[in-house]
């Protein structure tokens, strides 16, 4: 019995510390992306940390604080961040989009998602790379100009419309001559 | 060459920490089965509801039965762990029967944990005749979603909540939660309920479970005696017979047969053989 009691008290312990730690993980978006927006900005300089309102980054040319007069190459946020209330099947799915002063993607990155197996399994630059050069005002539509893989349809389909919304908000907030 | 191999780890690199957990769950389920211990199942249930459950949502649906029947699954190298974890439940299923509800499934798992904790008195023990019947009803329910979907050809939605399953994914509307919780205090008294009567899954795979290879062992002794029968707690023992389609390998019954000093078989055995110890 009371080695029952110490496997209990173990298993216990184990699983709230996995519990916390994968709390944290579907909570909390990558703190450093800087291979991230690197990738979704190869011609940026120097970006921005995390600020203003929308959350976002900005990618610059030149180092603003070398070259303040430096012009932005476009912006970069996450998802999650715009349109939390948009989750896949099990939850939150964290994306990193990358988009231009006019209101075209540059990419996105998708960093975390916990989706069931074979619910997200599409070839991950894949997935990713159909939305590189979208304007804000296409459709996205999953099955039209955004690939579906059978199956995956809930997590995808979230995940697209998490996309488009996010894009649209932060291109209305702070690309003003994107949405005209 | 180098692009294949490339290619190969950019596909396999997201999945590893998916196939690794897997696997080393299911050895877990699989070592707790073989060894008919308590303990490890009850380690394997809270794995089962925190890794599979809550982590992931990773639970066979009613949904995998209809793509299935269209062969619409999803595409093999990008879904190793799927296709493992699929392989896994059918394959135990054909081999042992419904080893799955018993021990991997994480709603399964989540009510065989309230059982030790809750009062017995607090059960309700079904008339036999009752649910025989009422063990039919979760064909009924699978052949309702079935046509279900053959007729809307829609997975997203309703049907998604035909399944308590949602619940892993902490996403609900207050009415799906207070059906959930009528769920659960209905299992406080008539345990297992959801798996015995409702679950379509359980009736899919209950289907498959009469192609059992290896069942459970039946002693001539068992014609008579009812000990098994009252102990199982998932009436799945009826007389001399097990019935495939309702057991799920929990080992209750064949921890009886080991125990010397309860099974009548061992018992009669000594009485014979002047009260030596033998094994069979």
């Amino acid at each position: 019995m009371s080695q029952l009691k110490r496997v209990a008290a173990i298993v216990l312990v184990l699983g709230c510390v996995t519990a916390i730690a994968a709390a944290a993980d579907r909570i909390f978006t990558l703190q450093n992306p800087a291979a991230e927006l690197k990738r979704l900005f190869p011609g940026a300089a120097a970006f921005s940390a995390l600020t203003g309102d929308p959350l976002h980054f900005t990618a610059y040319t030149a180092d603003p604080k070398t070259n303040p007069s430096a012009p932005p190459l476009g912006v970069a946020f996450w998802t999650t961040d715009l349109v939390p209330q948009e989750h896949g099947y099990h939850g939150p799915i964290h994306i990193l989009v990358g988009m231009d002063m006019t209101g075209v993607l540059t990419g996105v990155i998708v960093t975390y998602n916990s989706e069931p197996y074979g619910y997200f399994s599409v070839e991950p630059p894949k997935f990713a790379m159909q939305f590189k050069g979208k304007k804000i005002s296409d459709p996205f539509r999953v099955g039209g100009d955004v690939d579906a893989v059978s199956r995956a349809s809930i997590s995808i389909a979230s995940a697209t419309r998490a996309i488009r919304d996010s894009a649209r908000m932060v291109a209305k907030q702070l690309l003003p001559e994107a949405t005209k | 060459m180098d692009a294949a191999a490339e290619g190969w780890r950019e596909i396999l690199q997201p999945q590893a920490l998916d196939l690794v957990l897997l696997a080393a769950f299911l050895a877990l389920a699989l070592v707790s089965f073989f060894r008919k211990s308590v303990p490890l199942k009850y380690v394997t249930f809270v794995a089962a509801v925190g890794y599979l459950g809550f982590t992931k949502s990773s639970l066979v649906s009613v949904s995998d039965v209809f793509r299935l029947t269209d062969l619409s699954v999803p595409e093999f190298k990008f879904s190793l762990a799927w296709y493992a974890f699929m392989l896994f439940v059918v394959g135990s299923t054909v081999l042992w029967g419904r080893v799955y509800c018993g021990r991997v499934c994480a709603f399964g798992a989540l009510t065989q944990l309230m059982d030790p904790i809750l009062p017995r008195k607090m059960r309700v023990e079904i008339p036999v005749r009752i649910e025989k019947h009422a063990n039919l009803i979760k064909y009924g329910v699978l052949a309702g979603v079935l046509v279900y979907y053959l007729v809307t050809k829609d997975v997203a939605g309703p049907i998604r909540y035909a399944e308590p399953f949602w619940m892993f994914s902490l996403f609900g509307t207050t009415a799906m939660w207070i059906g959930l919780a009528v769920l659960l205090v209905a299992t406080v008294f008539v345990r297992n309920l959801y798996c015995r009567f409702l679950c379509p899954v359980g009736a899919a795979l209950g289907i498959i479970s009469n192609l059992t290879v290896f069942r459970i062992k039946r002693w001539s002794e068992c014609k008579t005696c009812k000990i098994c029968e009252r102990t199982c707690e998932w009436g799945a023992i009826r007389g001399p017979k097990i019935v495939a389609s309702e057991c799920v390998r929990c080992d209750d019954c064949e921890r009886l047969y080991m125990d010397q000093q309860k099974c009548p078989h061992w018992l009669i055995l000594y009485k014979r053989k002047g009260n030596t110890v033998v094994r069979s």
